[in-house]
């Protein structure tokens, strides 16, 4: 039993700002009142919010793995010892597993969703996360790829079904995925064919005849109406590409009335020609955003520095290749999906970079709806979750964001809305929002997020510095799980975290229209694709569909 | 319990073929190396437990193991190409407390394919995309129909299921997958690094000079195959890697799929030998963010292949135990010293477990233990006991080890 004592809390799902409250905590949960023999933390003048939750990194399974095998030089450079309670490892823009949660706990962060895993890999993913302590780990499975449900569309002349839901759901159950990811639909396949690219959302991909948009479409619809958690998770078209804010419109549009989240928002919000230079759109995004309230987004902010982009969106890894002479990995998955990897640097004097860079910042500072548009930099894609305590300074000290756009590239900065007078400084509750509580309730999380009765005991205690970023790199106490884990910014304990997957019933009948499309297809029998193993699975947390939640 | 209706999975080779079934001495589909796999780890070979070559008390053999690897300054974890992925995760958990080396078998048995890729990567695809894509497939200076006898069936590259793809083969022998090629290209094995980069220079459009059978002509050819397809795929192995040299013929070899990339979908896929090669790299890897020769002596990982190599270490006497994980690093490193004592776990009795101090007589991955390999192209399979044997496998082993040494192997 812990009391945290007279901090100031934070708690905006809750409607609390800034009061001085004890916060309480037994058995692992927020409790309303402990006895008073209960551990007391003194945290007068201090902050208190919910530990954080990051709605899209990338953390595990095969692809991140494979950046680990080209990024030698920089984890050379960062070695983590072992301890009395922690395991060694290395870190650099990709660490490796167990310092991945070390280091997400010492930020004060106890929940990670990776975002693109091949169910293929799902045992690889799993076992990883087993690995990576302190966190409560998610994943969202790629399917926006998959030619078995490219079949099941095709049968449903174009959409979806009362079959492709519960092959959905069965893809859940099999993989214990939290939801489900459609990365750049149609766009793996294309690749997989001699480098072919989509030009439209509604050319048909390969023989099945199936476009970009029916996948779309279908996939949103049968996520949506089996009320999954987390909606489906989308990484729209022609990622990094100029003009491409265009295509983003219009999956918006087609994903109108359905719930949906889009990824890494700032790759998808540039004007200007394909080839061209690009112009910010954010303006129209936020826009947009606003006028479709069933839609959530996160920024995938691009911060200056060492990056490792790793996408299933192979093609755009290709054009980094060609950019430079780094490492570059390509991996196809069969059925399923590709996977491209660049080690990458983005620099303030690059035009591109630069306005990457400001259009993320954009998005943040113009969205009216802290709840709908949350942080992110796409881990490691746009810069490591290291670099988080940077970004939330730039969102609430204007005078350090003002000093750092004067060392960006100009003719990229004057390209955005950032020097028109954006006075806007987040408040610790927004920030508190776009990190902890609009995270989690994108992702139907009910019990974390928040301090309330009943939510997961995981607490980050601040001390209230003027240097943001130093008060959000620092945490003075981090609990998780109702575990003291850091005090005074020390690692003291690295208990292992617990599986976040949908709980989603389906008909077991499925397996017979499963079945024969898989042997076709897949190199894997059939009966080794659904993992079971207990070491694997548990502990788990099942969030139920949103019709089935108490 | 064995599961009796779903056909076994064979840790014989790296495809961990999974639809075979097991009857007796042979299995069906018919393989060599599969069926040595089964036969020789169906009916123990070892006793549970030796100590100095006589059958032992698996506790006493327990606390003789735990007494070598504590008293150990610099020990060594060997092998896990052999186990599974859990065997794998609980070995390098025990080797970062102990504070050892670790290098998994496939580095050594493959040769330094895993070096090329650190530097520069590699474009790869599991068995089903060469299968569904690939029109033409080069085996270069391997021989699977020997090595991993059902690997072209399942890629339907064999004759019979082949139809108008092409299967090219570079290598001087005559093998027998030569035999099968609708091409084979001799060229010396002492060419393979000019071969490649003759075939980079065709592909860029520069005079060539000929290597064997690979004319500047021969070079454009196979060039324009590749260019031609709209995917292909390159099998290389340790033909390439394990040669003097060897890193930087598979470095010649992703530099030459980097160069056609612009045009095509070309990808490769390194013939591991072992069934969970791949799997140990990949605990190793996101353990501690190196694939092979891992030292973690200082209390975190460094490695620099070569330095840091097993082999290495125990030629200069650096090694003072040696922790066998299903490896036989008495004839794949090269030996070990004598005086530095051997702690082995194996199925099978190898020249590592003749020499070791203390053996335990395991049950093997697939076959008196379930687990998890990842198949040569990483693709998780898991492995269902299909025997019931009354002995451990090697992770509830090596977690017993732990155990006597104070605390668990896995931590976090």
């Amino acid at each position: 039993m812990l009391r945290i004592a007279g901090g100031r809390v934070h708690d905006p799902a809750n409607g609390v700002d800034g009061a001085v409250a004890d916060v309480c905590i037994a058995d692992g949960r927020i409790v309303a009142d402990v006895p008073g023999h209960a551990r007391r933390i003194d945290a007068r003048g201090m902050v208190v919010m919910a530990g954080g939750v990051d709605v899209h990194a990338h953390i595990a399974g095969p692809a991140v793995n494979a950046a680990r095998r080209v990024l030698g030089g920089e984890r050379r450079a960062d070695v983590a010892m072992r301890d009395r309670v922690r395991r060694s490892g290395t870190g650099g823009t990709v660490p490796s597993s167990f310092v991945t949660g070390h280091r997400y706990a010492l930020l004060g962060y106890t929940t990670v969703i990776d975002a693109a895993i091949a169910p293929l890999a799902a045992r690889h993913a799993l076992a990883e996360l087993r690995d990576t302590p302190l966190i409560d780990p998610g994943f969202l499975i790629l399917l926006g790829d998959n030619q078995v449900v490219y079949e099941l569309i095709r049968e449903a002349g174009g959409g979806t079904s009362q079959t492709l839901r519960d092959a959905v759901a069965w893809w859940l159950e099999s993989t214990g995925a939290l939801g489900v990811k459609l990365v750049n639909p149609g766009g793996a396949e294309r690749w997989k064919r001699g480098n072919g690219r989509l030009t439209s959302l509604d050319e048909p991909v390969n023989e099945l005849g199936v476009t970009p948009r029916q996948v779309l479409d279908a996939l949103a619809t049968a996520a949506h109406e089996l009320g999954l958690p987390h909606p489906v998770h989308v990484h729209c078209h022609g990622l990094g590409v100029a003009g491409n804010a265009r295509t983003t419109l219009d999956t918006m549009r087609t994903l109108d009335g359905r719930r949906a989240h889009l990824a890494h928002l700032q790759f998808h919000a540039y004007g200007g020609r394909p080839g061209g230079r690009p112009r910010s759109r954010a303006v129209d995004l936020v826009d947009a955003l606003k006028a479709q309230p069933e839609l959530t987004a996160d920024v995938g902010q691009v911060m200056f520095g060492p990056a490792t982009t790793i996408t299933a969106d192979a093609q755009i890894s290709a054009v980094l290749r060609d950019s430079g002479d780094a490492a570059w990995i390509s991996a196809d998955t069969e059925v399923e999906t590709g996977c491209g990897i660049v080690p990458y640097t983005y620099r303030p004097s690059s035009y591109t970079h630069a306005l990457q860079w400001g259009i993320g910042l954009e998005l943040f500072l113009l969205s009216p709806d802290p709840w709908r548009l949350v942080l992110s930099t796409d881990h490691p894609n746009g810069g490591s979750f290291l670099s988080y305590p940077r970004l939330i300074r730039l969102l609430m000290d204007r005078e350090y964001r003002n000093d750092q756009l004067r060392r960006a590239n100009e003719a990229a900065i004057r390209r955005t809305v950032l020097l028109d007078d954006l006075h806007r400084e987040y408040s610790l509750n927004e920030i508190a929002i776009i990190t902890r509580a609009g995270p989690a309730r994108q992702l139907g999380l009910a019990d974390k997020g928040h301090l309330g009765v009943g939510a997961d005991a995981d607490v980050t205690v601040y001390h209230d510095r003027a240097d943001r970023e130093e008060m959000f790199a620092t945490p003075r106490y981090v609990i998780k799980g109702g575990e003291v884990v850091i005090d005074d910014g020390d690692l003291v304990a690295a208990p292992r975290g617990r599986l976040l997957r949908a709980g989603v019933a389906h008909d077991p009948e499925i397996e017979r229209t499963l079945r024969p499309a898989f042997e076709r297809r897949y190199t894997l029998g059939f009966d080794r694709y659904a993992v079971s193993e207990p070491w694997l699975l548990e502990p788990a947390r099942r969030i139920p569909a949103a019709g089935e939640r108490p | 319990m064995p599961d009796r209706g779903l056909p076994a999975g064979c840790g014989g080779c790296g495809c961990v073929c999974d639809d075979v079934r097991v009857a007796g001495a042979s299995i069906s589909p018919a393989c060599a190396p599969g069926a040595a796999w089964f036969s020789q780890r169906l009916e123990p070979a070892l006793p549970p437990s030796r100590i100095d070559g006589r059958e032992a008390d698996p506790e006493a053999a327990l606390d003789a193991a735990a007494g070598i690897l504590a008293q150990a300054d610099a020990p060594l974890v060997y092998g896990l190409a052999r186990t599974s992925v859990e065997a794998a995760r609980s070995a390098v958990g025990l080797a970062d407390r102990l504070g050892a080396l670790v290098e998994p078998a496939g580095a050594v048995r493959d040769g330094a394919g895993g070096r090329a890729v650190a530097l520069r990567g590699a474009s790869t695809a599991t068995l089903g995309e060469i299968r569904d894509r690939a029109a033409t497939v080069v085996v270069w200076r391997e021989d699977p129909l020997t090595t991993h006898p059902r690997l072209l069936e399942r890629l339907r590259l064999d004759e019979a299921q082949r139809g108008a793809r092409r299967l090219v083969v570079v290598d001087d022998r005559e093998t027998a997958t030569a035999r099968s090629a609708s091409l084979h290209l001799r060229v010396p094995a002492t060419g393979d690094l000019d071969a490649l980069l003759a075939l980079r220079a065709a592909a860029r459009g520069l005079p060539a000079r000929a290597v064997g059978a690979l004319t500047a002509q021969a070079a454009r050819r196979l060039v324009d195959e590749l260019r031609g397809a709209q995917n292909a795929a390159l099998l290389h192995g340790s033909g390439l890697a394990a040669q003097p040299g060897g890193h930087r013929r598979v470095l010649a070899l992703h530099e030459l799929v980097r160069d056609l990339s612009d045009t095509c979908h070309l990808v490769t896929l390194a013939l591991r030998r072992d069934a969970n090669a791949a799997g140990a790299e990949d605990v190793l890897t996101w353990q501690t963010g190196f694939p092979s020769a891992v030292d973690l002596a200082s209390g975190a990982p460094r490695s620099f292949p070569g330095p840091t190599s097993a082999a290495t270490r125990l030629r200069a006497g650096e090694v003072d135990a040696v922790l066998s994980v299903a490896g036989d690093p008495v004839v794949e490193l090269g030996g070990v010293p004598a005086g530095v004592p051997i702690v082995a776990l194996d199925a099978v009795e190898t020249a590592t477990t003749r020499a070791a101090r203390v053996v335990f007589g395991t049950a093997a991955v697939g076959i008196g233990a379930a687990g998890t390999v990842h198949r040569l192209d990483g693709v998780p399979v898991a492995l269902h006991a299909v025997a019931a044997q009354a002995r451990p496998g090697d992770d509830e082993l090596l977690r017993a080890l732990a155990a006597r040494l104070g605390g668990e192997a896995q931590g976090c």
